[in-house]
């Protein structure tokens, strides 16, 4: 296991192609006397699955909140696709999509008309139901419940409705946080395969996890977080499983 | 682009929830009962001003009827009731009933016409007592839940309304969850929630303003084009008053139960406490004279005034012994003198009752400028005023019927001291009422003020909301 190389913070820079999709640079969020975010360095370029490790409270929900604007940085900033996300917020939620941990839709819609409105939110009114509906069969919701209200919905196809929001919107970064969480094994492949294929077309993914398996399977990179910074980052393809979670557990007794 | 596709994000929801709809359903026929309520109301009004009416006309004919017969030589029927003398003519015999139509859109708001006197029976006897209230003055809350009619509802009924739909407009989308997917589009919480209230605000003041309108068109009132415009604006100001109240709770990010708790509660203040406060206040601060001490001080004028009158009665007979014996009212003088008397009580009459209008013009000049403490008060006066059916109209009427009395005594008093005798040809030349309405401009220019700062008041309201909106970022 001596091949793997954790790779230092400042050289990861080097490994992302020069025009990252999601970048945070030295980033600051504080609470009162709580650095959740703690000089964070981040860049995630396009055809990348950065998969974001580390305890509860490392700050990645926190990270992946300052993406989207939902938190003004005490320090530092984050850019999408260039655009500095406090000064062009709205401009640069176009370029982003977000799949919660918990994806909540109206209940007493059906799938579609919930991807209708969040896809028309997001700036593509003009999709025809059709298209909406291959979108979220596509997605793996079966076509037999794409015109059924949510509140018939399992965890999982909701999940599913939230990737198919993602999917319609044709972003150029996507935000994830514990998406798996809850999911069944098949539901998690399920997910993991779509990532794949949005990674496919280029999209640049960035998914805070505890899954360690997941994140080896479906990631690129791996960051482990700790007390608001990155404490490591590598490559998926230079790590075994194994060596993952050793790094991981290192990390954090270290 | 974000309006209208919240727009129709609103309209499946609303379709989709059966509570909403209900509550619809139920506000929709208080407003058409409501409604219906007033328009029998307004029916029952102009019915008995038609009956009035009539009754002047009848009596006319009856009058002219009997004078004739009287001057081809047939006997009145006794010396107290001959046409002939003018203070029997002009007394209550002829009297003219002056009445008042109902406003123009009163079967929108009853007001105060059913507090009110909207007819007088006007002779020679009508003095400053005849036009004494019966009532103190009343609670302006008791004015607006006095009776069931549409100012009624959208005073006080209409905030629930605007409350319920909109209390959790942006609080609901938290705790549900779907804030955090929405907020992670390119769009800010101002502009949802903004859009949102846009489509509750529609349906709103679309069903306020609908019934109105359908009101306004059954009974005919569309020909008052500046009225209908007063009575539209307080209603879509009022309940964007609310909208606005509700956009601002929200915009605190606190939870659906505590912005309920707190919206009732502003309701309760504004539409209950307030104006029931501001009553109390004005008969503490103005206390009107006990009515029985001003009825007893009436009596006492009136009974000192008769006395007078014995007195000038037995100075007068002193004079002519020759009719101790025997006196009837049509002798000579005699007609003058009970005129004379009449007009010492009516002299007396006005000191008494002038005390107690002062007062009661003090109260209400306070309430008038106490209403401004809240919306309720301001958009029930509009309401009113524009509906005709406010005390203004009514002292507009008031004071023409005073004027016409004065024409009536003018007419008929001279004929009194002169001890002429009337005939059937002087009938056309009597005074007759016929009541002149405010001037569109009047009303306009009485409702700018409360307007404006109702107007006010929801831009101001809505700027805070928007700042505080401005703020919300995230779903936390």
């Amino acid at each position: 296991m001596s091949e793997v190389v954790p790779i230092d913070v400042p050289s990861a820079s080097t490994a992302v192609a020069s025009t990252p999709v999601l970048e945070a640079r030295a980033l600051f969020k504080r609470y009162g006397d709580v650095e959740a975010v703690a000089g964070l360095d981040l860049r995630v370029g396009p055809s990348e699955i950065y998969c974001l490790l580390g305890p509860n409270g490392a700050g990645k929900t926190t990270t992946i909140h300052l993406f989207l604007g939902f938190l003004e940085p005490t320090g530092g900033s984050v850019h999408v696709s260039g655009l500095d996300v406090a000064a062009e917020p709205l401009e640069s939620k176009r370029r982003l999509a977000y799949i919660p941990e918990q994806v909540m839709l109206y209940r007493n819609l059906s799938g579609l008309e919930n991807l209708e409105y969040f896809a028309a939110l997001g700036g593509r009114g003009s999709l025809a139901a059709e298209r909406l509906t291959d979108i979220l069969v596509g997605a793996g919701l079966p076509r037999a419940a794409v015109q059924r209200r949510v509140s018939e919905y399992s965890k999982g196809m909701r999940q599913k409705v939230g990737i198919a929001i993602a999917i319609a919107k044709e972003a150029d970064a996507l935000l994830l946080d514990e998406p798996t969480s809850g999911l069944d094994p098949q539901a998690s492949n399920e997910f993991s395969e779509l990532l794949g294929r949005l990674r496919d077309r280029g999209v640049a993914v960035l998914m805070a996890t505890h899954d360690l398996f997941r994140a080896k399977e479906t990631g690129t990179r791996v960051g482990i977080m700790r007390h608001g910074r990155l404490a490591t980052e590598m490559s998926t393809d230079e790590i075994g499983h194994a060596d993952l979670e050793r790094v991981y557990l290192e990390h954090m007794h270290g | 682009m974000l309006l209208r596709t919240v727009l129709r994000n609103e309209r499946r929801l609303l379709a989709a929830d059966p509570a909403l709809r209900i509550a619809l359903v139920v506000f929709a026929a208080l407003f058409v009962y409501a409604l219906a309520n007033g328009m029998v109301w307004d029916r029952f009004q102009a019915r008995t001003v038609e009956a009035a009416r009539s009754g002047n006309a009848e009596r006319v004919r009856g009058l002219a009827q009997e004078l004739t017969d009287i001057a081809n030589g047939a006997q009145p029927s006794s010396p107290f009731r001959d046409p002939r003398a003018p203070i029997v003519l002009g007394g209550a015999r002829g009297a003219h009933t002056a009445v008042l139509e109902p406003g123009p859109l009163a079967a929108l708001a009853v007001g105060q016409s059913d507090l009110l006197p909207y007819y007088y029976d006007v002779s020679i006897y009508t003095n400053e007592s005849s036009f004494q209230q019966n009532g103190e003055v009343e609670n302006p809350l008791n004015l607006m839940v006095g009776r069931f009619d549409l100012a009624f509802v959208t005073v006080y009924l209409l905030p629930l309304l605007v409350l319920a739909l909109s209390f959790n407009v942006l609080s609901e989308e938290r705790e549900q969850g779907t804030l955090a997917l929405t907020l992670s589009q390119p769009v800010s919480a101002r502009g949802v929630v903004g859009a949102k209230l846009a489509f509750r605000a529609l349906l709103v003041v679309g069903l306020a303003a609908g019934v109105s309108l359908l009101g306004i068109l059954a009974t005919g009132g569309f020909t008052e084009a500046g009225r209908v415009l007063l009575w539209c604006a307080a209603v879509s100001l009022y309940a964007l008053f609310w909208f606005a109240l509700a956009a601002w709770v929200n915009s605190l990010r606190r939870s659906s139960a505590w912005n309920a708790t707190v919206l009732v509660g502003a309701w309760l203040v504004l539409v209950v406490v307030l104006p029931a406060a501001i009553n109390i206040a004005a008969g503490l601060l103005h206390p009107l004279p006990s009515r029985v001490e001003m009825i007893t001080a009436q009596r006492e004028a009136s009974n000192d005034a008769v006395n007078r009158r014995s007195e000038l009665l037995a100075r007068y007979l002193e004079d002519h012994p020759e009719m101790a014996s025997g006196v009837v009212p049509d002798e000579p003088g005699m007609a003058a003198l009970t005129w004379a008397a009449t007009d010492a009580v009516n002299g007396r009459l006005e000191e008494v009752t002038a005390v107690h209008d002062a007062r009661r013009a003090e109260q209400l000049a306070l309430i008038r400028r106490y209403r401004f403490l809240t919306p309720a008060l301001l958009a029930q006066g509009v309401l009113v005023d524009a509906a005709g059916t406010g005390d203004a109209r009514f002292a507009h009427f008031q004071s023409q019927v005073r004027d016409f009395a004065e024409r009536w005594r003018q007419f008929f008093v001279p004929a009194i001291l002169a001890d002429e005798r009337m005939t059937a040809a002087v009938l056309p030349g009597v005074p007759s009422f016929r009541f002149v309405d405010e001037q569109p401009a009047d009303v306009a220019r009485r409702a700018a003020v409360p307007l404006l700062v109702l107007g006010g008041l929801v831009v101001l309201v809505s700027v805070g909301a928007g700042v505080a909106l401005g703020r919300v970022r995230g779903a936390a």
